[in-house]
This record gives C-alpha cells, structure tokens and sequence, in this order.
C-alpha cells in the first residue's frame, strides 16, 4: 500500500503541476491571440497625446512587438519566479493587488462552503427522516436550487436582509452578518451539488446489507444514520466538495458585484472593463491553483480516509465493493 | 455557477462496466410524469416566444409610453412597465430569442467540439488521448464562469461572444462524457465481431460507437441547454451581452434591480428565466430515468 500510494502521490502532484502550467499557456494565448490590443488601443487614443516614438518606446517596454510565443516565454519564466506582473491601469504590481482583495474573498468563499455543506447536509438528513412525503419534496430541492440564477438569490436576500429588514448596510460590506448574507447566496447552488450526491449515496447505502441488518438488530433510524450510513456516504462528498471550489471562485464574481465587495470578483470585473490584461491572467493562474491544489489534496487525502479504495500501480480505482458507482455526482450524467 | 457540471478533474475515467438490462424499469416508465410533460409544455412556449414573439404581444418593447412609468403588473400590461413605460412582458418575449438561441449556440460548440476532442481520443486511444485528457484537464482547472468572462472580454462584449464563451467552458463535460461512451463501447463484443467481418474504422466508428455515445451526450445537451442560459444570463446580469436596448433576461434584471419600488421589474424575467431552466432540468432528469 505504501509504495503505491507513494507512486499514486507522485503521479498526481506531477500531473497537478503540468495542469497549472498549461492553464497559464492556455489563458495567455486566449488573451493574447485574440484581437484587440489594449495597450496600443489607450495609447493611441488621440486624447492621450502620445507621439508615435514614445508609442514604440512604451509597447517595446511592454514586449508587445515580439512575437507571441517570445512574450509567453517571458510571461511563463516571470510566471514561475512569482512575479505576476504589474497592472496596466494602475501601475501596481498584480500581485499587491491581488493581496489587497484575496482575504475579503478567502472569507466570502470559505464561509459559503462552510453554509454549503451544512446545508446540504441538513437537506440529507432531512429527506431521510422526515416523513416521506415531505422528503419527497425535499428531494426536490437541490434541482430547484440550480435553476435559480445566483443572482437572483444574491437579489433576494439583500432585498430582504439589507433593505427591508435593515440588519446590515450595503456599504459595510465587510461586516460578519453582511458577509455571511453573500455566503448563503454563493453557498446555495454549491450546496445543491453536495446534497445530490449525499442524498443518492444516503439512498444507495440504507440499501445495503449491512443497514438491513443494523435495522434488524433494533437500531433506530437516527442511530442507523449516524453511526452506520453517514461514514461511507459522506466520504464521497470530500470529492465533490473539491470539485465546487471552482464554482465558489466563479460564483464569487456575481456576488461580490451584488453585495458591493471589494474581492477578487469586482477586481476581476474592473480589469475586464479596462481590458487589464495582466490582472486577468494572474486571477485565472490563481484561481486554476486554487482549484487544482485543492482537488489534488482531496485526492491524496482519499485514499487515506477510505481503506476500500485501491490503487493500481500508481492509479486510484475505486472502491472494492462492487457498487452502482455512488461516487460519481448526479449531474455527470453518464452510464445509462 | 459551474457551470460545469461536477466532474472528476483528473485521473483516468474509472472503467465502464455493463449495465444489466432492466426490462422492469423499461414498462415503469412509458407514461410520461404530468410534470415532465408540463415541462415540455414550458420548452414549447419559450420556442415559441423566440421562434414568433411578435404573436404574443401587441406592444413594441422599444417604444416607451411616458405617461405609463412603472405600471405595477396588471391586465394591459402582464409583467407591469418598466422606467421608461415600455412594456414588460413585451420585452421579455421579445428578449427570449437571444437568451435562448445562445445556449443553443453554447451548447451545440460544447457537443460538437468536446465531443469531437472525446470522440477522437476515446477511439485513437495512445498519446493522442492523453494529450487530449491533458487538455481538457486544463479547461475544467479554470472555473468555467470565470473562464467564460475572459473569453467574452477577450472577443467583446455581446451577446453572441458570451453564447461562444460559455460553449468553450462546457467543452471539457462533454469530452469527459463521450470518451468514456467511446470507451465502453469500443470494447464491446459487437465492435469486436463488426471489425472481424471485415468492418473498417470509419465505418466502426459511425455505425456503432457514435450511436451509443448518443443518448448520453443528449442528456447531457439538454442539462448543459439549462445550465448555459443560466451562465448567459449571469453574464448578461454583469452586463457582458449585447447593451440595453436589448432585453436579454439576465440584462432585464439587471437594469429592474435599480428600481427596488418596482420589484416587477426583478421577479417577472426571473420567474421566467426559472421556469425555463427548471424545465429544462426535469426533461434532462426524465430522459436520464428512461433509459
């Protein structure tokens, strides 16, 4: 088991890092090779009043008439040294920037998932012992949630939070309930994902052998869930829930341009709106880190909290009892 | 909003095994639920609203009635008026052809380009597939709202170029799901015995694998149909989508939350923008329980 699980480590820190190099190759080139050159563009606004000499001195400056791989080149090695670059607009180096608004975020986003995965754990709980008919639209909920645009939810809450009953002030952003009021609005898609899975893998367990023989020993439905159904069903959940941070990342952009955050979201939005290239290629390089760093320690961490899982000479495998592959999240839809 | 639908983002696809046929599950299910067929029913309108929304309205949306500003919903006016007295529901039906055509746009880049990069590297299996697997790691490492803005920023800004940004960040769910289709299916028996009868590639290919992939790629379609008008709207909502005198549903809600005495303006696209996907979902969520 060691020495596969040292292999499988390898493998996938290696394949974890190739990922994020080729993110950076794969968002410069989308920005990059895509028309539109915001530099040149300002520059030769005729407002600004630059001579066409300092315009050449400016872009050579910039390396913007070297060839495009040249200036991945530079970006990449840059890049890798932990040098972001420094913002078009505001002449700050991104990575102060990004410093200055990464905790308001980090908050936002690490207080969604906390709501998130209680949530979701609630809805769980809830779908099981509450009467069936009223499980029965419980059910029904994590679907409902994901077609409510996060907007509207984010509008919701403030309407009601924020203006009607008066709790907070939308220019205290920052203040806790005002921020756990966002967090509810990022966490409740995120969590409709979290409770899909856990309600299916709820269902797939109480079926097994095992819980029909708990049953059959006299234990009651709360202790059934508690000692015997949770454990394996929420195991599983550890993957899905690496797999949402994307999502709060994403989602984090909606929000935070409802509730008037000063986060990575409406940094994001001012550097598309003055086309700040390298701000928005540092955001998408962090936020691929995030995510793959993330997912990668779900990963790794797998293997450890479930004893069922196998590893293949260096490839994870799944569990050893044969199961309808309770694994997987509902949305992925697949296997007929 | 991930779009994306969750899926694994590394690591090979756990094996496909054979389902066992389940003929019970077949009979259970030749009656349509009421409420995937109320669903359909939805779909139909909001064709419909897109396909001829000059049928179901009178009113022009461009043309603003000064003396009518926010009209409160009522019998002339279903969903209300809006700060400039034009009518609501006019320029929701009227706005419902763009919202829509560019999920099917999105949607139809996502099926067409991912299932050709899972298509290509399920079947040719090798380095070409893990050159691909990387790729497609690569796009599912960005999150996909975000990726989406970069590329609707990147291209500018209109309607049109975020149905293209969110069709690129649905391209790596489907080359997950059609590789790992190809795969079960390239290891059936029946492939196994059309290849010995003298069978070529191509012919393999078109007349056995695509057909299997099929069904699943349509639940998918259909889910992502959903999720992309939820991404487009998102986008719409930040304003990345055609400017105002359109009136794309997420841009409707956008410019009505300015106005909190008039709450109509919000709830109305909305409730729509709701309904629409939630109908989407059920008929995606039947389908996948017909199999």
């Amino acid at each position: 088991m060691s020495s596969d699980y040292a292999r499988y480590a390898v493998r996938r820190v290696l394949q974890a890092a190739v990922v994020v190099l080729l993110a950076y190759v794969f968002t410069f080139v989308v920005i990059s090779v895509l028309p539109g050159d915001p530099v040149s563009n300002t520059l030769r606004n005729p407002e600004n009043g630059f001579t066409e000499d300092e315009i050449t001195r400016i872009i050579a400056y910039y390396g913007l008439d070297q060839p495009v791989y040249v200036q991945l080149w530079e970006s990449l090695t840059r890049f890798l040294s932990g040098d972001l670059g420094v913002s078009l607009r505001s002449n700050l180096p991104v990575s102060q920037m990004l410093g200055d608004v990464l905790p308001s975020t980090l908050r936002l986003a690490g207080t969604a998932l906390v709501v998130a995965v209680v949530l979701a754990f609630a809805l769980a709980f809830a779908v099981q012992y509450l009467p069936p008919r009223l499980g029965q639209v419980l059910r029904s909920f994590p679907s409902l949630f994901l077609s409510v645009p996060n907007f509207i939810v984010g509008l919701l809450l403030l309407q009601v939070f924020s203006f009607q009953l008066g709790l907070f002030r939308v220019i205290d952003s920052e203040t806790p309930l005002a921020t756990f009021v966002a967090a509810v609005a990022l966490g409740i898609p995120v969590s409709a994902q979290i409770a899909e899975v856990l309600i299916a893998n709820l269902d797939h367990e109480s079926r097994q052998e095992y819980a029909a023989v708990a049953r059959s020993r006299g234990l009651g439905r709360v202790r059934l869930f508690w000692k015997h159904l949770l454990k394996p069903s929420s195991l599983p959940v550890v993957t899905v829930i690496a797999l949402t941070v994307g999502e709060l990342l994403g989602g984090s952009l909606i929000t935070e341009a409802i509730f008037g955050r000063a986060g990575v979201g409406s940094l994001v939005q001012r550097s598309v709106s003055t086309q700040d290239l390298p701000v928005l290629q540092a955001v998408v390089a962090l936020a691929a880190v995030v995510f793959v760093v993330v997912n990668l320690l779900a990963d790794l961490l797998y293997p450890l909290l479930d004893p069922r899982v196998r590893l293949d000479g260096g490839r994870r495998t799944g569990s050893t009892t044969p199961t309808t592959d309770p694994v997987r999240p509902q949305r992925e839809v697949v296997a007929p | 909003m991930t779009v994306t639908a969750v899926t694994r983002p590394t690591g090979p696809d756990p094996e496909p095994t054979a389902d066992a046929a389940r003929p019970a599950a077949r009979r259970r299910t030749t009656r349509v639920p009421v409420t995937v067929l109320a669903s359909f029913g939805v779909v139909a309108l909001v064709v419909a609203w897109s396909v001829a929304p000059g049928l179901f309205t009178t009113h022009d949306p461009a043309a603003g009635v000064p003396a009518d500003l926010f009209q409160s919903p009522s019998a002339a006016h279903w969903f209300g008026t809006d700060h400039l007295g034009r009518d609501l529901f006019s320029r929701v039906v009227h706005g419902t052809a763009s919202s829509v055509s560019s999920a099917l746009v999105a949607v139809a880049i996502g099926v067409v380009v991912g299932g050709l990069i899972g298509l290509v590297g399920g079947f040719l299996g090798g380095l070409v597939d893990s050159v691909l697997a990387r790729f497609v790691d690569v796009l599912l490492a960005i999150p996909s709202f975000l990726l989406a803005v970069v590329i609707v920023s990147a291209l500018g800004f209109e309607t049109i170029n975020a149905a293209i940004a969110t069709g690129v960040s649905a391209v790596a769910v489907f080359a997950r799901v059609m590789r790992s289709e190809v795969l079960k299916t390239r290891s059936a028996v029946f492939v196994e015995a059309s290849l010995l009868l003298g069978g070529s590639r191509w012919h393999v290919l078109l007349r056995h694998v695509l057909p299997n992939a099929s069904r699943s790629v349509l639940q998918l379609a259909v889910l992502q149909f959903g999720l992309s008008i939820l991404v487009i709207a998102g986008l719409a909502f930040l304003g990345y989508g055609d400017p105002p005198p359109a009136s794309d549903w997420g841009l409707l809600v956008s410019v009505g939350k300015d106005y909190p005495l008039a709450p109509w303006l919000v709830w109305a696209p909305a409730l729509v923008t709701i309904a629409t996907v939630l109908s989407v979902n059920r008929i995606s969520r039947w389908l996948r329980t017909t199999d």
